[in-house]
């Protein structure tokens, strides 16, 4: 199916194969290289589920061990080498909710491709390779616990969520990285690497026809069922666990973040825009275009701007809020003071439409772009907006300001990250 | 996509004209030649600019009229080449088909305000916009070690390279920030503007003969000669210098490097890329594949070339008790390239990988400006010729630059946090 995203011109081609697996093409005849990206709808959250018939629980950080694990066959480090012989860039990423495996390259792009398919098939466990990767992964999660803007959020979330697994950082930690066996391993993969769990999205320089075909041949001759996969359900209450933490680094001026843990299951619409929302009402509150903003910096109780970042889960947003100060107590309290209520005025919200404008227009400069676009809507919303400029002009400002001034600000939790003593 | 340079008497345009991508970018490039002390003030002009103009007399009007021109993107910093102190401002804004008519008009002289109307009064810079700058510079200086992978680089490079332009502080000194006022900052700004050379890129889609006018309005006439910014190395050391420092932090980091002598040019921009790409340059390099794959002792291990400084440097993140064992295994991986001992096909994967990146940089148009400007600054080839001369590259060339690096210099920025239970 072709599928033109309007104002763009970006045609999208799309099936969806026997198989179950998707696949989306965004031929680019312009570029000169080609993104492909392979996506399993399998992330960091995902350490509880049905399995042979009964729930049962892996150690955390597994998908993200998995996706290591994969780029090792029977021959050795062999992907790596594979894609080097043509100049390709091979990697691969794990999120809270999906793992990525990718290349970018032109040349030799079909076979390149097929290798893609071929590898992520093939899993190759062993105690010995199991035990040699948990050393490597030790030090890439070594390396996170030195940046204290990882360890402000991962702290946030750890206090803000009680039963929810964003609890725990998508790598897991040191014991339970330890704990991992190649039984975990296979029971995680042979769960949700089926091909319904499973999407492709190429974009570049590429054959429309080919492609489908090379994809097609490959998965026609696999004879994999669609499984349901049963994952667990877990009610998160609206409290924080904890409500105030505090570790120290080796850093001149202490960080801090406000976590703000705030319930939308009563918004009735689209969630994913609702969050977009949330985050432009509090980047007016205290982005570089608020007043709020301008008079902390100016009296010098923060150093440079205000930080937010989020998380969504279907119940609950967490929104982060932070900065470097020289007057913690005064900070927080001026954040707190100006967060107990969301809104947006109109001239700034018009202003903000510009910029969503721009923003979309954007994609088209970059492969790259053009396939995280496709992929962060399909994870979020699990279809592609193919009208985004009509979207942006039909928020209807009165409506979301309703919902804005509903929400339930009062359950926080603090990380404070002090110099060493 | 065509290049055409045009050299005024007080500035060179440097147009790449495509209509392949929907923004179109300006960078201006102010250089000068390196003095320690003055790299505060470079610093500060660039935050100093950026935080008002003459229309718009605050960081967060700016802002907001950033996003009323649909999201202009502006912005400044400053970086060390070889020799030089560059001071750049760009812009990158959406094409107006997309927006609104006037708007790359509106756009340019927005951009350009930053650079030429300075929020100034009595021959000084406005005091608010100024305090915002020196204190957000002050904290920049004073948190330079917060960050352990700035602090081990900027430790590794004073012992490599003690007292050559490679061992500065990008950053500044605070004793240095200490002497910068409103006034004497605003004389400098006058200074810059009058006797940096200018080298401005352009790549996109616009009328090239407008941009023109409108800089002619702001440049007068110079004329200055440029040097080269290739620094100049001599041999400071006889004996390998090891040193350790301690931070608590739970990685360890480690360098290893050396300067390497007697280069052509063609080994340096050709033939030591591709020892590199073999020995530490990704996933398929001898470094990764040995340190980390075989042997569990860290996440990543790269190697590359500081082409400018004639810097080879080996480094990796390791917990501080491995680190002889990880020393010692990318010593016996830097005899093997001595040796010879690495095949034809690890030769042609290595030129393969830096040909299919240069072809990939004609998808970014910041690649496409980074290349002209390294043409520019660095004399360095263009894209086809680069291709042609790395299939030039042969394993004598290899081995014979293999054996010009030698490792002087070892630093481990030890975590002491290790073994703490913090998990």
């Amino acid at each position: 199916m072709k599928k033109t995203i309007k104002n763009l011109g970006l045609n999208i081609y799309s099936k969806t194969l026997s198989n179950g697996m998707e696949v989306y093409l965004i031929p680019d005849k312009n570029s000169h290289n080609i993104y492909a990206t392979y996506n399993v709808r399998y992330g960091g959250k995902d350490n509880d589920f049905v399995y042979e018939g009964k729930m049962i629980t892996v150690p955390k950080g597994i998908a993200h061990f998995l996706e290591h694990k994969m780029f090792e066959n029977e021959d050795g480090n062999e992907v790596f080498e594979f894609y080097s012989k043509s100049g390709a860039n091979a990697n691969a990423n794990t999120s809270n909710i999906k793992t990525t495996y990718l290349f970018s390259g032109k040349n030799n792009f079909e076979e390149n491709l097929e290798y893609l398919l071929s590898y992520v098939e093939k899993p190759y466990f062993t105690d010995e390779n199991v035990e040699k990767e948990k050393g490597i992964i030790i030090e890439e999660l070594e390396m996170h616990k030195d940046n204290p803007s990882s360890r402000i959020m991962e702290k946030c979330l750890y206090n803000a969520f009680v039963k929810h697994p964003y609890k725990y950082p998508v790598i897991g930690t040191v014991q339970s990285v330890k704990s991992i066996t190649k039984e975990d391993l296979y029971k995680c993969y042979n769960t949700f690497y089926n091909p319904s769990n499973i999407f492709i999205v190429i974009s570049g320089n590429i054959d429309v026809n080919k492609t489908f075909k090379i994809i097609e041949k490959h998965e026609n001759k696999r004879n994999i069922k669609n499984k349901e996969i049963i994952r667990k359900e877990y009610k998160e209450v609206d409290k924080v666990a904890k409500e105030y933490e505090e570790i120290e680094m080796d850093i001149k001026y202490p960080r801090f973040g406000i976590a703000y843990k705030i319930n939308i299951e009563d918004y009735p619409y689209d969630k994913d825009l609702f969050y977009k929302h949330i985050m432009n009402a509090i980047d007016l509150k205290f982005g570089t275009t608020s007043l709020f903003e301008e008079e902390l910096r100016n009296k010098k109780i923060i150093n440079d701007s205000i930080y937010y970042t989020g998380v969504k889960t279907d119940t609950h947003f967490i929104i982060v809020i932070g900065a470097e100060t020289t007057n913690v107590k005064e900070a927080e309290k001026r954040i707190r003071e100006e967060m107990t209520s969301l809104s947006i005025n109109e001239e700034d919200f018009k202003r903000r439409i510009k910029l969503s404008i721009a923003s979309t227009y954007e994609v088209l400069d970059s492969i790259y772009a053009m396939n995280s676009m496709v992929i962060n809507q399909l994870m979020t919303r699990n279809e592609i907006d193919y009208d985004p400029i009509k979207t942006i002009k039909s928020f209807n400002l009165e409506e979301i300001n309703k919902y804005l001034s509903k929400l339930d600000l009062s359950n926080t939790t603090m990380c404070v990250v002090r110099k060493d003593k | 996509m065509k290049y055409t340079k045009l050299s005024k008497e007080a500035y060179n345009l440097h147009f790449i004209y495509t209509n392949r991508f929907k923004k179109t970018r300006i960078r201006i490039n102010f250089k000068e030649k390196l003095d320690e002390e003055k790299i505060v003030y470079r610093n500060m002009l660039s935050l100093v600019l950026m935080e008002a103009t003459k229309k718009f007399n605050s960081r967060r009007l700016l802002e907001i009229e950033c996003e009323n021109l649909y999201d202009i993107d502006v912005g400044s910093g400053t970086n060390i080449l070889g020799n030089y102190n560059i001071l750049s401002f760009y812009t990158a804004f959406i094409n107006e088909k997309y927006t609104e008519p006037k708007m790359t008009e509106k756009s340019l002289e927005f951009f350009l305000d930053f650079i030429f109307n300075p929020d100034i009064k009595d021959n000084k810079f406005n005091e608010d916009t100024f305090n915002v700058a020196k204190n957000k510079l002050h904290v920049d200086i004073e948190k330079f070690s917060d960050n352990p992978g700035r602090l081990a680089d900027y430790n590794f490079r004073k012992l490599v390279a003690p007292n050559t332009p490679a061992s500065i502080k990008a950053v500044g000194e605070l004793k240095d920030l200490d002497t910068v006022t409103r006034s004497n900052l605003y004389e400098y700004y006058k200074y810059l503007i009058n006797n940096d050379l200018i080298d401005i890129f352009v790549i996109g889609n616009i009328n090239v003969l407008k941009l023109e006018k409108l800089l002619d309005k702001y440049f007068k006439n110079k004329s200055i000669k440029e040097n080269s910014s290739h620094i100049l190395i001599h041999k400071d050391k006889t004996k390998l210098v090891t040193k350790k420092d301690t931070k608590s932090i739970n990685q360890s980091i480690l360098y290893m490097g050396g300067k390497v002598f007697d280069l052509t040019d063609f080994e340096r921009w050709y033939v030591l890329p591709i020892y590199n790409e073999i020995l530490g340059g990704g996933p398929a390099s001898k470094l990764f594949s040995e340190v980390r794959e075989k042997n569990s002792l860290c996440y990543y291990a790269t190697s590359y070339f500081m082409g400018v400084s004639s810097i080879e440097v080996i480094t990796s993140s390791i917990d501080s008790k491995n680190c002889d064992k990880v020393v010692k295994l990318i010593n016996i991986e830097l005899d093997k390239m001595r040796k010879g001992d690495f095949t034809d096909a690890d030769i042609k994967k290595a030129i393969i990988s830096n040909t299919a990146f240069l072809e990939e940089m004609e998808d970014s148009p910041d690649s496409i400006m980074r290349m002209y400007q390294n043409y520019e600054y660095l004399h360095l080839d263009l894209k086809d010729r680069r291709i042609k001369l790395f299939n030039k590259v042969t394993k004598e060339d290899i081995v014979r630059v293999a054996s010009k690096i030698e490792i002087d210099t070892i630093y481990l920025l030890e975590g002491s946090k290790r073994d703490e239970k913090n998990d």
